[in-house]
């Protein structure tokens, strides 16, 4: 009797460690995705949660939201804005655990490849909310980005295009200065503002995304099409025209053309800031930048930048130089800027369709999309309404982007949805080690075509 | 044997007994388990747990959230040998060790000698010096990456004061980037060594310092030959101290430069983040941790021997 006792005194212990075991594997299981759309809640009320790294800017997501309300007042949408670089982070824990949004942010190329398993294919949502045709009323560039493995992981709510450089036109117009077409005279200009202790050219090169705008530009000078082919294994990066495209890169810093210490500085918020504060005249950003022509858009800007009660100053889109000096257009490149996936953990799925089909597939919604100049809409038929939208100086700026939108609606070049992230690291690597000095072109093209290999990318 | 060792010998034995399990009508001794059990479920399963798992995952090839990870056995750890960037981390990790515990140490001794030398306004030179350690890298970050901006108020002064030509990029160049990060982290911490030098200086024996003036000691000689072997003690401490603190580095390089430009400042800890964040190579990740933390109970073990080792003697 005495043994048995002891025995289980012993054993007690042990018991409560399985026990507790068996607690927590128990609310482990519970947490896991049931993927169940039996509960998906009322479509036309509750909260949805929507995270994501775009609208860059909380004011905007509002404006987009108070637009949903008044057609759906009971649908709370709580937006988070998630910084870029944070955006994996943050979302891959919080889809992973169940307690994350119900609403994402999703952009064709490496988020499309991380996190496709947690979004719902809506592919019958697009049927229901614009009839079988439904792939002929929207940007094709918009679905294949956002498509894997036969999913339609979110639905565009609009595209956005790369291969433009923007200028401050006040800057430009003190100095008279003309927009540079070549690189010998995108180094005059730099060297005129010099001399008047103003910046130049202000790129974050430190962020591998914007680093590949600016080479897929360069290379696109060198020889059209080529980075397309890299990209999707067609020709390899060890190609002399990349080769050529690294040394161009490399005589953007040589040359002064690059702000010193352009690999230490973040496109956001430190290239962004620089700009919009008056250091710089020139920044690559693509048609995003669209929104900061207009007056709200700017004042908020600026005040983001740190900048009290500064006066808003017109900016301009200016093509991309042909810096290599082949007589080559540099034509510009996109994807959809973001689609909207909703989580198969989301407890207000129907809510979270509603919102996602107004956004990106209702004229209503993709007119207030339009009309931010964030973004060019997904629906072909809707285009911005300019009487809504008030310029800085629309004078100057107005003629200029309403060719910039209408050049990028015809582009077909992608822009990131050909890239793992691996090879997007590859490529931040090659092109910050070309920066520093640190590799010949040849030699970083070699590594970066040892790395899209080692990322599994076939070539041929 | 004298009767102080003979008494002890008479207690070990009481001891002994005591501790001793089954003997009829000894006490017995109390049940331990049930009263540790809550710290060992936490110390079990979270840290042994995790140190588990992450060798585990370190075999796999795996994204971190998929479902069907890849087996790979020994490859991650034979791509780490392969990999240039982890080496750069070994070198930055050792460099960034080296440097900063001896200009700590240096600064953390002066400071304290000068502060045991009754100095007018001790006190808030005593709170300037340690204010950097409460300070949240995370405040500070912004602020050391606008100080060394290339428009920053560092190239700001050097151009004031006619020294423009060295004005540079700090942080934006791979030649600066290691040493502005080591730089702030000197900022940080030289605070926790004067503290402890200031704490074991107030141990020494006064009448051993008066007798060393007595004897025509100079100040630098009472420095190097009394008081600098008395803080031999707190010196392993901090060198160990130190010396896991560099493996554990990502704050400051990650919120200052993000290990950049081109891996200039990339650390283990930055790097283990940036394989298996951004990257999604969670396995890889896994096996970069079980190597730092290998390295770091190496790297105690050894600092610990070479403690001992000195005492010793």
């Amino acid at each position: 009797m005495r043994l048995l006792l002891t025995q289980k005194a012993r054993l007690r212990p042990l018991s409560i460690l399985a026990a507790a075991t068996l607690a927590v594997t128990t609310l482990a299981a519970c947490g896991g995705d049931s993927g169940d759309s039996s509960n998906a809640g009322s479509a036309t009320s509750g909260t949805v949660n929507w995270w994501g790294w775009t609208p860059t800017d909380t004011a905007t997501a509002n404006t987009y939201i108070a637009a949903f309300n008044k057609q759906y007042p009971n649908i709370k949408i709580n937006y988070k804005l998630v910084n870029i670089s944070d955006w994996v982070a943050a979302l891959r824990p919080a889809l992973a655990s169940g307690k994350g949004p119900d609403v994402f942010d999703m952009q064709p190329g490496a988020y499309v490849t991380q996190f496709k398993s947690f979004a719902v294919d809506q592919t019958a949502l697009a049927g229901q909310a614009l009839g079988s045709d439904w792939k002929t009323k929207v940007a094709p560039i918009g679905i294949s980005g956002l498509s894997a493995d036969g999913k339609l992981t979110a639905l565009s709510v609009g595209q956005v295009y790369a291969g433009t450089l923007w200028i401050n036109a006040d800057i430009f117009k003190k100095f008279n200065l003309r927009p540079p077409t070549t690189l010998s005279e995108w180094k005059q200009v730099c060297q005129v503002l010099k001399r008047n202790k103003v910046g130049c050219f202000v790129q974050g090169a430190a962020q591998e995304g914007f680093d590949q705008d600016t080479l897929q530009s360069i290379a696109n000078s060198v020889q059209p099409g080529l980075w397309t082919k890299v990209s999707n294994g067609e020709a390899r990066w060890t190609d002399p025209g990349i080769v050529r495209t690294l040394a161009i890169w490399k005589d953007l810093f040589d040359s002064g053309i690059m702000q010193p210490g352009a690999v230490g500085y973040q496109q956001y918020p430190d290239a962004n800031n620089d700009f919009l504060t008056g250091k710089y005249g020139m920044v690559m950003m693509g048609t995003w930048y669209t929104q900061y022509t207009t007056t709200k858009a700017m004042t908020a800007a600026l005040s983001a930048a740190g900048v009290s009660g500064a006066k808003p100053f017109p900016i301009l889109p200016v093509a991309f130089p042909d810096v290599a000096g082949a007589g080559n257009i540099s034509e510009m490149y996109g994807d959809a800027d973001f689609g909207l996936a909703i989580s198969t953990k989301s407890k207000a799925r129907a809510a979270a369709e509603t919102f996602v089909k107004w956004m990106a597939t209702s004229a209503e919604g993709q007119q207030v999309i339009a009309d931010q100049l964030n973004d060019l809409p997904s629906l072909t038929s809707v285009t911005p309404k300019f009487d809504n939208v008030e310029l800085v100086d629309p004078a100057i700026q107005k003629g200029p982007v309403q060719q910039l939108i209408t050049k990028a609606s015809a582009v077909t070049e992608p822009r990131q949805a050909l890239l793992s992230a691996d090879v997007q690291n590859g490529i931040l690597a090659a092109a910050t080690s070309v920066a520093t000095g640190k590799a010949s072109p040849q030699d970083a093209a070699k590594t970066l075509q040892q790395a899209a290999e080692a990322a599994g990318v076939t070539f041929k | 044997m004298t009767e102080t060792s003979t008494r002890k010998r008479e207690i070990g034995k009481e001891r002994s007994g005591a501790a001793g399990s089954g003997g009829r009508g000894r006490p017995r001794r109390p049940p331990g388990l049930p009263w540790i059990l809550p710290a060992l479920v936490l110390s079990v399963g979270l840290i042994y747990y995790a140190i588990g798992y992450t060798a585990y995952i370190s075999t796999l090839n795996w994204d971190g959230i998929s479902p069907d990870p890849l087996h790979v056995g020994g490859q991650n750890y034979t791509r780490i040998i392969r990999d240039p960037v982890f080496w750069a981390t070994v070198r930055h990790t050792a460099v960034f060790f080296v440097v900063t515990f001896v200009v700590q140490t240096l600064l953390g001794l002066i400071f304290a000698v000068l502060m045991h030398a009754r100095l007018r306004l001790a006190a808030l030179y005593k709170v300037i010096i340690f204010i950097p350690v409460v300070l949240a890298p995370a405040i500070m970050a912004p602020v050391f990456r606008h100080m060394f901006a290339p428009d920053g108020e560092l190239n700001s002064v050097l151009q004031h004061v006619g020294l423009g030509a060295l004005a540079q990029p700090w942080i934006g160049q791979t030649s600066t980037a290691l040493p502005v990060i080591m730089f702030i982290t000197i900022w940080e911490w030289t605070g926790v060594t004067f503290v402890l030098y200031f704490a074991a200086m107030t141990q020494i024996d006064p009448s051993v310092l008066e007798a060393a003036r007595m004897d025509g000691a100079s100040n630098l000689r009472t420095l190097l030959s009394i008081i600098w072997p008395e803080m031999r003690g707190t010196t392993i401490a901090l060198g160990i101290l130190g010396a896991i603190g560099a493996l554990k580095t990502f704050d400051v390089p990650y919120l200052v430069t993000i290990g950049g430009p081109n891996y200039a400042t990339e650390f283990l800890g930055t790097y283990i983040y940036r394989q298996t964040i951004p990257l999604g190579h969670v396995g890889y990740g896994g096996a970069l941790s079980v190597i730092l933390l290998v390295v770091a109970l190496i790297v105690a073990v050894i600092l610990q021997l070479v403690g001992r080792g000195r005492e010793a003697r």
